[in-house]
């Protein structure tokens, strides 16, 4: 468990919600969606604005989060870009679920 | 001084920080009360907002911070800007607070006001209404410029009466110390007619891991003829949160220069705002922005042309490192009446790295039509050859960039005329070079 | 037949007239070449307002799919969701005031003679006609309020594969080609107005242009509104293939009312591999439109967009075409010019995107401000994360023509890549008046002088255009100009 940071208990997260959190100075939106968590940053690669407030949806067939402002959909495992207007992937972050605690680690490769 | 740290920034806080400043004039006073009220009432600002689109600032949390004086003061820093100075006047301050404030008698007698602005409003609270009043930054610009209306407790004035030259600079820093501190400080220029100094302002943390946080506002008014030389180096330590409005006006003929040297901070969001308010006034504005980690500096830079046959010419450069990120917003504002108007804005980024980003925003709104305007704006990176060529005539690579970054700045430094000042700045940047990566 | 609603020459006259007066009639006369309402019938206008229950009968008049009606609802749920935009210029529209679908024919003719003869005349008039007679298109699609009444295509065009329709056709003919890229470059979520073009949209051009086909003639599109309180939603998508080419041209007019009109378009492009796409408007709509478009391209690999964009006319125009880079090679051009005059705000501008390595783009704008009128350049360079070596020139010039008027430039640039080279300069200035004396000297009279300084202004952009289009944009810069000096 080296390098995650626990980010709460499991019951503070509804399935499905959306959560904005703060693991080493970045915020992260915090997904939890059909039993599954996901980290992304809290940012939409098109503008900068947030993704937290953002709407669960699908694209295709991934789970995805869609900016509340131009409507760009990020994939929830990869943080992938799915439609216009982005065109560029936010970063994805790795989550595990151990005696009841959220715990992300920050992946600092790519921004 | 109020016995009990208060914690925060809450009414409790509020009334002992009042506690603390009950020698103050009534007028001002109610002034604080008035910029709490608004305080309490308003909305922090959110990226919904235009100015703040780039900075989120969703992680700051006034809470975690502390209006109270510094329990203990730690042995200071000599400061960089006025090594090997010989001073007219200085200014130390920590926490908000001052606890040095010196002035050469001689300016004194000539009706010189410098010092700490906590005791100058005590001792020339009627001088210094005048300044207030003038609000040149808005007290309820936004929930920032309340707090600091509300809850400053110190900064530094500086007034010069009429054709009083002062002929050496003057210097005032401003030191965090402890985790959770806070400087909210108000600072305050008056140079009458034909009046002339050089101001020197710099801020440094006391350690480098403690968060601090900074609420600022600047005021500065350059009368008909006067002219003010000003630095503004701001040098916290990375993880103090920066706030500030800034602005000055220039008045008929007048002359401005403002350095402003931006290294430090988590996070910086500044409005710098010069108003030519009179005819022939000018002013030059230059900006060195460095930064490294995670820092995010965002400057709102604002030449106001509000009279004709004025100049003003903006130089701002950033070099940026790891995944650090820069703003720059620069708007040029010619009202009708500023017929004549020469104005120029610059803003050339240099990426050090390729998970760095720098935004680059200049605009121009102008009304009159005998105008001259331009502005520039440059993003690259560091060219190969020339580390190459630094390394194989011996340099160590980080050498060699900070050669480049120090190449870089240059033509800010060739504009600074003060000799301390320029190598304060190179020997500030020194220290944040880092070494980069083999790309 | 036509109506004008401008006071006519012989109603200008009474008393103190002026030598400015003359001119200004000779001006109003000329002008009003577009100022001039037809009288149709119309087989159908949707009643004024904007509900689920107008959408569904624009959707059901046109025939359309289930998926159809769905994305235009979804969208108005959208458009009536999104505040209104606080920048740019001021917006004061009456969403219920307005019609937002009238049609004016049974169905759309392939020759000019079916087409209604008051109609066919107002093309006459505008000279499609007779440009398509010497054959200086390759086709065209002539689109009277919201939907399009006249449309060909050159055979041997048709031939090799390239279509040339309207929009509500190619859902029928072409629902896999179109269904692919529609909506899917431009969202209705990225803005108000685009969601509510996905809502209410109806006629504009589509375009598909098969691999390796040069269209050397340009393809030719005329918008005209001509009802008052009109709303024209047209949508367009354009599809140029690998190594194909294609040039499109559309123009805009309107006759003047007294109530405002809306001009609300989304135009979608994909230019793929080597392929090349130019996109020109000559917007000269009347100024008493709101007009406020999205227009976006995707070039791929090598491929080359470029948009020539004119903004004269309209009260307010809200416009940045932009080429978002996909691939590496790939080339985005825009040159832009804006022409604002009394109580007009051009609000022009456009947007580069460098989203992969070794893409390069270009940006020319040229505004012109005279008699209280305002011009804004708004643009965007962004080079994204990964777009080494990219390149970015953006460059604005701003010309003052007298003291009422303004000039705006807001140039954003966002660089999150370490190797790139993005350049950008801009600047405002008044004509000079050692320019205005020299040409004086030389027998000029000063509006003469300073109609020429402004066609060599705009003369980067007017070279880029087909012939009789250059023709047209210099005489309406001539007639912006006449008359504003003195």
């Amino acid at each position: 468990m080296t390098d995650y940071e626990s980010v709460g208990p499991t019951i503070e997260f509804a399935d499905p919600s959306s959560t904005l959190v703060e693991v080493d100075d970045t915020p992260l939106v915090l997904i939890h969606a059909a039993g599954l968590f996901y980290a992304i940053d809290d940012v939409c690669t098109h503008d900068g604005g947030p993704l937290s407030d953002g709407e669960l949806c699908t694209e295709g067939d991934k789970p995805a989060i869609a900016c509340p402002r131009h409507g760009a959909k990020f994939g929830l495992a990869d943080g992938a870009a799915l439609t216009m207007p982005a065109t560029k992937a936010t970063r994805a972050h790795d989550v595990v679920v151990e005696a009841g605690q959220v715990y992300v680690r920050l992946n600092e490769g790519d921004k | 001084m109020s016995a009990t740290a208060a914690s925060g920034f809450d009414a409790e806080a509020f009334e002992a920080l009042k506690q603390e400043r009950s020698a103050e004039p009534q007028w001002l006073a109610e002034r604080r009360d008035q910029a709490w009220k608004a305080f309490e009432e308003a909305r922090w600002p959110t990226r919904s907002d235009e100015e703040w689109m780039r900075t989120d600032s969703r992680l700051f949390k006034l809470e975690k911070f502390s209006s109270a004086p510094a329990s203990e003061t730690a042995e200071p820093e000599t400061p960089l800007l006025s090594s090997g100075v010989d001073l007219a006047g200085r200014v130390d301050s920590v926490n908000g607070r001052a606890i040095t404030s010196e002035l050469d008698p001689e300016l004194a007698e000539k009706g010189v006001i410098f010092g700490g602005l906590g005791q100058a409003v005590i001792d020339h609270g009627d001088e210094l209404r005048v300044a207030f009043d003038r609000e040149v930054v808005s007290p309820t610009y936004d929930k920032f410029a309340m707090l600091n209306a509300a809850a400053w407790t110190g900064g530094v004035v500086l007034y010069v009466p009429r054709n009083v030259h002062i002929e050496k600079p003057l210097h005032a820093i401003s030191r965090l110390t402890g985790e959770g501190a806070s400087d909210i400080s108000k600072t305050i220029v008056v140079l009458e007619e034909g009046a002339e100094a050089t101001l020197l302002m710099e801020t440094a943390s006391d350690n480098e891991t403690a968060a601090g946080l900074h609420n600022g506002s600047i005021e500065i008014v350059v009368g008909r003829g006067a002219k003010l030389r000003y630095v503004n180096l701001q040098n916290w330590n990375n993880r103090t949160w920066h706030f500030a409005h800034q602005k000055a006006c220039v008045e008929r003929e007048g002359q401005l220069q403002w350095t402003i040297g931006a290294l430090g901070a988590r996070l910086a969001k500044v409005n710098q705002q010069v108003a030519l308010a009179g005819s022939d006034a000018e002013a030059q504005v230059n900006g060195v922005m460095f930064t490294q980690g995670k820092q995010h500096l965002c400057y709102n830079t604002h030449q106001h042309h509000e009279a004709p046959y004025c100049r003003s010419d903006l130089l701002y450069k950033a070099a940026l490192q790891d995944t650090s990120r820069t703003v720059w917003r620069g708007m040029i504002k010619v009202d009708e009446a500023g017929q004549r108007t020469d104005a120029y804005q610059r803003n050339d980024n240099l990426m050090l790295a390729k998970t760095a980003r720098a935004d680059s925003i200049p605009g121009l709104e102008i009304e009159a039509d005998d105008v001259r305007c331009t502005h520039g704006s440059t993003s690259g990176r560091v060219d190969d050859s020339q580390i190459f060529y630094a390394m194989a005539r011996g340099f160590t690579r980080q050498e060699a960039v900070r050669m480049i970054v120090t190449g870089f700045f240059q033509q800010v430094f060739d504009r600074i005329t003060i000799e301390s000042v320029r190598e304060a700045l190179g020997e500030a940047i020194g220290k944040r070079v880092q070494d980069l990566p083999t790309q | 037949m036509a109506t004008d609603t401008m006071p006519s020459a012989a109603e200008l006259e009474g008393a103190g007239r002026t030598a400015d007066d003359a001119t200004n009639e000779a001006v109003l006369a000329d002008i009003n070449k577009y100022d001039f309402v037809t009288e149709t019938k119309g087989v159908f206008k949707a009643r004024k307002g904007l509900n689920a229950e107008v959408v569904r009968q624009i959707s059901e008049m046109k025939g359309e799919p289930e998926w159809m009606l769905d994305f235009r609802l979804r969208s108005l749920e959208i458009f009536e969701s999104k505040p209104m935009p606080e920048w740019g210029g001021d917006i004061n529209i009456d969403f219920d005031d307005v019609y937002y679908y009238l049609k004016p024919t049974e169905g759309q003719s392939t020759k000019w003679e079916d087409v209604p003869e008051e109609i066919k005349d107002t093309y006459d008039k505008l000279g499609i006609v007779e440009a398509e007679q010497k054959r200086l298109v390759a086709g065209v699609k002539a689109q009277f309020e919201s939907e399009v009444v006249y449309g060909s295509l050159e055979k041997d065009l048709a031939d090799q594969g390239v279509i040339f329709t309207d929009t509500d056709t190619a859902i029928k003919e072409h629902p896999e080609l179109l269904r692919e890229y529609f909506g899917k470059i431009i969202p209705p979520e990225d803005n108000k107005f685009a969601a509510l073009n996905s809502a209410v949209w109806s006629g504009g051009s589509f375009i598909y242009v098969p691999p390796g086909v040069k269209i050397d003639f340009p393809l030719q599109a005329y918008f005209r509104i001509n009802a008052e309180s009109m709303g024209q939603f047209e949508r367009t998508l354009i599809i140029v293939d690998e190594g194909a080419e294609v040039h499109y041209v559309e123009g805009c007019t309107a006759p003047m009312y007294s109530t405002e009109s809306l001009h609300s378009a989304v135009v979608e492009i994909v230019v793929k591999k080597g392929g090349r796409c130019r996109y020109t408007t000559i917007q000269n709509w009347a100024n008493n439109i709101y007009n406020l478009v999205t227009k976006r391209a995707m070039a791929y690999k090598d491929a080359l967009m470029e948009w020539i964009d004119g903004n004269l006319g309209s009260q307010l125009t809200m416009k940045y075409p932009a080429v978002y880079m996909m691939e590496p090679g790939a080339r985005g051009e825009i040159l832009s010019i804006a022409f604002a005059s009394k109580g007009q705000h051009q609000d022009a501008g456009a947007k580069l995107v460098h989203c992969a390595p070794n893409t390069s783009g270009r940006i020319i704008s040229k505004s012109i401000s005279k008699n209280g009128g305002r011009s804004s350049y708004r643009g965007l360079c962004k080079v994204e994360d990964g777009a080494v070596e990219s390149k970015s020139n953006v460059v604005c010039d701003a010309l003052i023509l007298d003291p009422d008027s303004r000039s705006d430039t807001y140039p954003y640039i966002e660089v999150e890549e370490q190797d790139v080279q993005i350049e950008h300069e801009a600047s405002v200035s008044r004509i000079g008046e050692e320019q205005l004396f020299y040409l004086m000297s030389r027998g000029l009279s000063e509006a003469e002088a300073s109609s020429m300084i402004v066609s060599g202004f705009i003369e980067p952009l007017v070279k880029e255009l087909p012939m009789e289009y250059a023709v047209e944009m210099n005489r309406l810069i001539e007639l912006q100009m006449e008359g504003s000096v003195g």
